[in-house]
């Protein structure tokens, strides 16, 4: 265990920082998910986190969304310090993730999953929200057919969501976090078990997405990642071992030694 | 006991349609209800007892409607709702017996009583879930049994008697309503079916309100409705409150009319019936529920003089949860979309139990 830190972890607040961590530390019993992160995430751009399983990219996400609070180190949102949030207020904030494994209302239509979310912004403990019609709450139904739209699902909408499939209910999970309204959206491996044919198509979806919100994305496939990320932070065993654009990342030797294994 | 939750699971059981009531369902129930009117005098006539067994029927229909919004339609497994039940009838009892008959003082400070006592089980219990919850909200609602049975408030207050102990609180006078006869048991039957109408009408719009929509998706994925930006602890315990002061509601119709609050009425086998009515009605329709406390009463009604009428509910228990999962209401809808194929989905159903049980699959 002879690893270096990387030289002057470049933390400070940017114009362009939407999230920032400080010596962020996260401990399960004996176990350190996470070692004294700092990093930083570029407002507009799209980053990628990377590293070989176990590394605590999910912890990390599952840190920023409120999950987890930290065990020690601080998480800033647009200068606003979010860990020890919970998640529904981190939400508020414009922090939202999509889940890794799909993890939404199966029994619920699409549109229904979709329109759910949206309504998280127009409705709260007014006398209205308990005795008006759900379907009359116009701008949240409004914005769901926007969502649904975008993540192309329309011609689907009315259909019970497990009956999805597999790439349509991959989009649904996108589109559930889209339609929460979020600045900055952190995606959980979007393309996990896609046919190549899905992953073009969710690989444009991004794209189009990143054009109006600040994306963070786990992900494993390598092509995917130096194609179409700004910025990419490389984690292992916990530890933030290498940061920089894809030209950067791919040259540099501790994520040759770590993770890309010589290739 | 991964077992023993997901029998409650409402996921399972429950018919998962986006909207409570379709308008044909509104229909169906609204005609219902103005036949209970046509023949709540014809019954007073012809048999007076049986007004007395529909009063019930009402009560507890309800109640297991009180129940259900929260057990059936957000997931919250309650196992305490004789808490609020008893509570409500309590304080009617107190204030008839105390202050004034006035129905409309007395149900409206029931359904408060029960709204309160909800809202302190639920605040304590919302954290845990599934059989946690379930059996939090028990020993509350034991808690409030045994402070009734004991008259934990006369000691606490240092008078004689609050409670009455376990003798309860009995010679309970009828309400009065300006103008109208209350202890005609036809115009009390008019009353209860009239508040009981208006609490279904008021339980299934906010069903389909945005804040009932909430507590849906909280029943199907607690996490995922949190990430989307709902704090979820407390949708949980509003909509705890609000089921309870509906228990509270049925407290406060029961007490006076049997002319008695008794501790029995806090005791757990009072919450374990309601889930029994809910699980024979088909939890989570909201109607479903009142169904299976109407058949509850009117089988202990014309069972109970048999010896063992437990045994009979038993069986009859056993058959729907093994047979039809989704209750009387699963029953009824299965029959209407799909009238023709009655026999054949009977039929599939019991050869499918077979097959379980010997464990082909």
């Amino acid at each position: 265990m002879n690893r270096t830190k990387p030289e002057t972890p470049d933390s400070e607040t940017t114009d362009e920082t939407l999230l920032r961590t400080d010596d962020v530390t996260k401990k399960f019993g004996q176990l350190t998910a996470i070692n004294d992160v700092s990093m930083s995430i570029p407002e507009g751009e799209i980053t990628s986190i990377i590293g070989p399983n176990g590394a605590g990219k999910t912890t990390l996400f599952n840190l920023f969304t409120g999950k987890y609070e930290p065990t020690s180190g601080q998480i800033r949102f647009r200068d606003e310090r979010i860990d020890g949030m919970a998640p529904h207020d981190i939400v508020d904030k414009g922090v939202v993730r999509s889940f890794q494994i799909t993890n939404f209302f199966d029994d619920l239509t699409t549109r229904e999953n979709v329109r759910l979310a949206t309504q998280a912004q127009y409705s709260g403990f007014g006398a209205s929200d308990f005795l008006r019609h759900y379907t009359s709450l116009d701008g949240a139904v409004d914005d769901a057919e926007a969502v649904l739209e975008r993540v192309h699902l329309l011609d689907v909408a009315d259909r019970q969501a497990s009956n999805l499939s597999y790439g349509q209910r991959r989009h649904l999970e996108i589109g559930i976090a889209l339609a929460a309204g979020p600045d900055l959206l952190l995606m959980d491996e979007p393309t996990a078990g896609m046919s190549p044919e899905e992953t073009l198509d969710t690989v444009e979806l991004i794209e189009e997405i990143a054009s109006d919100t600040t994306l963070v994305l786990i992900e494993h496939d390598m092509d995917i990642v130096m194609d179409i990320s700004e910025f990419i932070v490389v984690m292992n065993e916990g530890e933030l071992i290498a940061r920089g654009d894809p030209a950067e990342i791919r040259t540099d030797d501790r994520v040759q030694r770590a993770y890309l294994g010589g290739e | 006991m991964r077992e023993i939750v997901a029998m409650f699971d409402p996921r399972r059981t429950s018919v998962g349609d986006s909207q409570i009531l379709t308008s044909r369902g509104r229909l169906a129930v609204f005609g219902l209800i103005v036949l209970l009117g046509v023949l709540g005098p014809v019954v007073a006539i012809v048999e007076p007892y049986w007004l007395y067994i529909l009063v019930q029927v009402l009560v507890f229909a309800l109640l297991a409607l009180s129940l259900d919004f929260v057990f059936g339609y957000a997931g919250l497994l309650s196992f305490g709702h004789a808490a609020m039940f008893g509570a409500g009838g309590y304080s009617a009892a107190l204030l008839i017996t105390e202050v004034t008959p006035n129905a409309l003082v007395v149900l409206p400070v029931a359904m408060l009583t029960g709204v309160a006592v909800a809202a302190v089980i639920g605040w304590f219990s919302v954290r845990s879930r599934g059989i946690y919850f379930a059996m939090l909200t028990l020993a509350f609602a034991q808690m409030f049994y045994v402070a009734a049975f004991a008259d934990l408030p006369a000691t606490l207050l240092g008078v004689e008697s609050i409670t009455g102990g376990d003798n309860g609180i009995y010679g309970i006078a009828l309400y009065e309503l300006i103008g109208i006869d209350l202890s005609d048991r036809i115009n009390y039957y008019f009353l209860t079916l009239l508040l009981v109408a208006l609490s279904l009408a008021f339980l299934v719009r906010l069903a389909n309100s945005p804040f009932g929509r909430v507590l849906q998706g909280i029943r199907e994925n607690e996490e995922r409705v949190a990430f989307i930006g709902y704090d979820v602890r407390r949708y949980k315990v509003v909509g705890f409150a609000i089921s309870g002061g509906f228990a509270g509601l049925a407290g406060g119709l029961y007490v006076p009319f049997q002319s008695l609050a008794h501790p029995q009425f806090l005791h757990w086998t009072v919450s374990g019936e309601l889930v029994v009515m809910l699980l024979l009605g088909g939890m989570g329709t909201l109607w479903g529920p009142m169904l299976g406390a109407a058949s509850v009463i009117i089988l202990e009604e014309m069972l109970g003089g048999i010896a063992a009428w437990e045994v009979i509910l038993g069986g009859i228990f056993v058959v729907v949860v093994i047979f039809a999962p989704r209750g009387l209401a699963g029953v009824l809808i299965s029959l209407k979309e799909d009238p023709r194929n009655a026999l054949t989905n009977a039929k599939n159903a019991i050869e499918n139990y077979v097959r379980k049980v010997r464990g082909k699959s």
